[in-house]
């Protein structure tokens, strides 16, 4: 019963309630706005926009026309692609980044400093900067229109590489020597201790990738502009056509993208809740 | 691969001793080359590799004009300035303002509160919509007509001129990269604070310290790392911040929001001219360069 909470904690954890709601509320107002809008129909969207008045926040009626017609278009199977596309480049990216973040962080040899120099500027050139010279390579290579395409940019990902460095040089270089006289490889000890460990940090890390993949827009409409292989942003990006934007779509649309890993985000908090807290209590 | 090192005997001759040390030696070396194998060539053909191709845009070799001119062009160019200038009065305000809310939402979202992972969830939802399409939503909520200025309006408030003034705009674009960025970095913030022994709190709460002094003399020392990571993580991704501009103000009104990235899509893709694009481009990855540097420099994460 090491970790039950006492009374304080328990006083001092409602007091934080009172501020976290709020601010929970109000980081959401924008989009719990832009799933009323979606809601709405046609162009009701901006009937009520001012005077603020409670016709601003409640519907006149409620339609799921714009989910279902989102749903039906050409906009579904690029949500999948975008779901493929993010997950591939954060469990390929995952061990990338956690390969070099241990030799970087553990290992000793000579250029350390120099190696990871290189890293961090790679990560301070922006992505925007080099997409076009890149992707006229990607496509000699036959890259185009490939899932291949989409995923190996998330791969190079000198932040993620970075943050694991951090969290890894926090773990005591006494528990990799006594590996090490144990006659474990680094491989080993990379195994055995410093990935059990970590597994915060690895969410992190792949928060990160996934993020780089789930936001990338430019990149995928320069590579991979085919139907077949469509993301969701440039999926997004079709209902701003010339002829004018129609919002309840683009905002159902929107919803849609951000539900996935709203699920996601859900399933892991409660997952690992408190687990990499418990390491002071005797399980 | 690597030879399995047998049962060590405890006391060996020195000279056996230094055999085994240069052995392991070029273990070691071996592995650190097989684990950042993939991360260097990897970063190698897909940043490096492209970087030198905008590099050798930028410096023309060979051709009749000058290789420097294009910086001569843009350093001769008033917007360019402006740019740099809008540029860094955004980093100064908005870095610290978003690490330090970050950080505190990290510390309160770290205590014992019902359904605490929902709370963070929440925060840190808005980064999961397309930027270009949260932007288009704020498009819309800080219109002149806008529901914002409408509960300002109920309330008695004077209307805000949100996007249409050149300082508010740039507060707007403050905004909005804020409410997508915090949540996120809090994230971080709230592994590292869970990295932190429970222990070491239990017994500066028996000598009778305080929450505030925990903060400072527990909380803040043991995040020092994960910090580091933020504070440089975040200063580099508001430096290349560019769809919210886009979408909310093309950079104005009167370049009060031509943040440098935005002036460069504008020289790269409106006026054709990728050449004095990669220029500045190059001056934008300089700029981020030495501020970084001076922040390792600052907050040191290292002490092996």
């Amino acid at each position: 019963m090491a970790d039950a909470p006492t009374r304080r904690e328990v006083a001092s954890g409602r007091r934080a309630l009172l501020l976290a709601v709020p601010i929970a509320a109000l980081s959401m107002a924008p989009l719990v706005w832009a799933t009323i809008s979606s809601l709405r129909p046609g162009e009701e969207i901006f009937r009520y926009l001012s005077p603020f008045s409670w016709r601003t926040v409640i519907p006149e009626s409620v339609s799921l026309d714009n989910f279902v017609s989102v749903l039906q278009s050409s906009f579904a199977p690029a949500l999948m692609n975008s779901v493929i596309v993010a997950f591939l480049s954060v469990t390929l990216g995952l061990v990338v980044a956690a390969l070099a973040g241990f030799a970087l962080a553990v290992l000793p040899f000579p250029g350390r400093g120099a190696v990871f120099a290189f890293m961090v500027v790679c990560f301070l050139v922006p992505f925007e900067a080099i997409a076009i010279p890149l992707s006229s390579t990607f496509r000699d290579l036959g890259l185009a229109n490939t899932y291949a395409g989409l995923v190996l940019p998330a791969l190079g990902n000198g932040l993620s590489i970075f943050l694991l460095r951090q969290f890894f040089m926090g773990v005591p270089a006494s528990l990799a020597e006594a590996g090490r006289l144990d006659g474990l490889s680094w491989t080993g000890v990379f195994r055995r201790i410093y990935l059990p460990l970590s597994r915060g940090p690895l969410i992190g890390a792949g928060l990160i990738l996934f993020v780089f993949q789930w936001q990338s827009f430019l990149w995928p409409l320069l590579i991979a502009p085919a139907p077949g292989v469509r993301v969701a942003p440039v999926a997004i990006a079709d209902f701003a056509q010339e002829t004018g934007v129609d919002y309840g779509q683009m905002f159902a649309a929107a919803i849609l993208t951000a539900a996935i890993p709203l699920i996601l985000l859900l399933a892991f908090q409660r997952h690992f809740t408190g687990s990499t807290a418990s390491s002071g209590s005797k399980e | 691969m690597t030879t399995t090192t047998t049962a060590r005997p405890r006391h060996d001759a020195p000279a056996q001793r230094a055999r085994r040390g240069s052995t392991a030696r070029r273990e070691t070396w071996g592995s650190a080359a097989l684990l950042l194998l993939p991360a260097v060539a990897l970063l190698l053909v897909l940043r490096i590799i492209p970087t030198f191709a905008a590099l050798s845009e930028a410096v023309p070799l060979g051709s009749e004009r000058s290789p420097w001119s294009n910086f001569a062009y843009i350093f001769s160019d008033p917007s360019f300035w402006n740019a740099v200038r809008v540029t860094l009065i955004f980093s100064i305000i908005v870095n610290p303002l978003q690490i330090a809310l970050a950080l505190a939402l990290a510390v309160l979202l770290t205590k014992r509160i019902p359904a605490v992972g929902l709370w963070r969830t929440l925060i840190l939802l808005p980064i999961a919509v397309p930027q270009a399409v949260s932007a288009i939503i704020w498009l819309v909520l800080l219109r002149p007509d806008g529901p914002l200025n409408g509960i300002a309006t109920s309330l008695g408030l004077p209307t805000v001129p949100w996007l249409t003034d050149p300082t508010w705009a740039l507060a707007s674009i403050i905004i909005v990269c804020s409410w997508v960025g915090v949540g996120y970095w809090m994230t971080f913030l709230v592994t590292g604070i869970k990295e932190i022994p429970l222990s070491l709190y239990e017994a500066s709460a028996l000598d009778g310290a305080g929450s505030w002094r925990q903060f400072w003399s527990i909380t803040l020392p043991g995040l020092r790392r994960p910090l580091l990571f933020v504070l440089v993580a975040d200063t580099v991704s508001n430096f290349l911040v560019f769809a919210p501009v886009r979408i909310l103000t093309r950079g104005g009104p009167q370049g009060g929001t031509d943040l440098l990235m935005y002036n460069i899509s504008e020289r790269a893709y409106t006026l054709g001219d990728t050449q004095a694009a990669s220029a500045a481009t190059l001056v934008l990855v300089l700029i981020v360069v030495a501020v970084v540097t001076v922040q390792f420099r600052l907050l040191p994460g290292r002490e092996d």
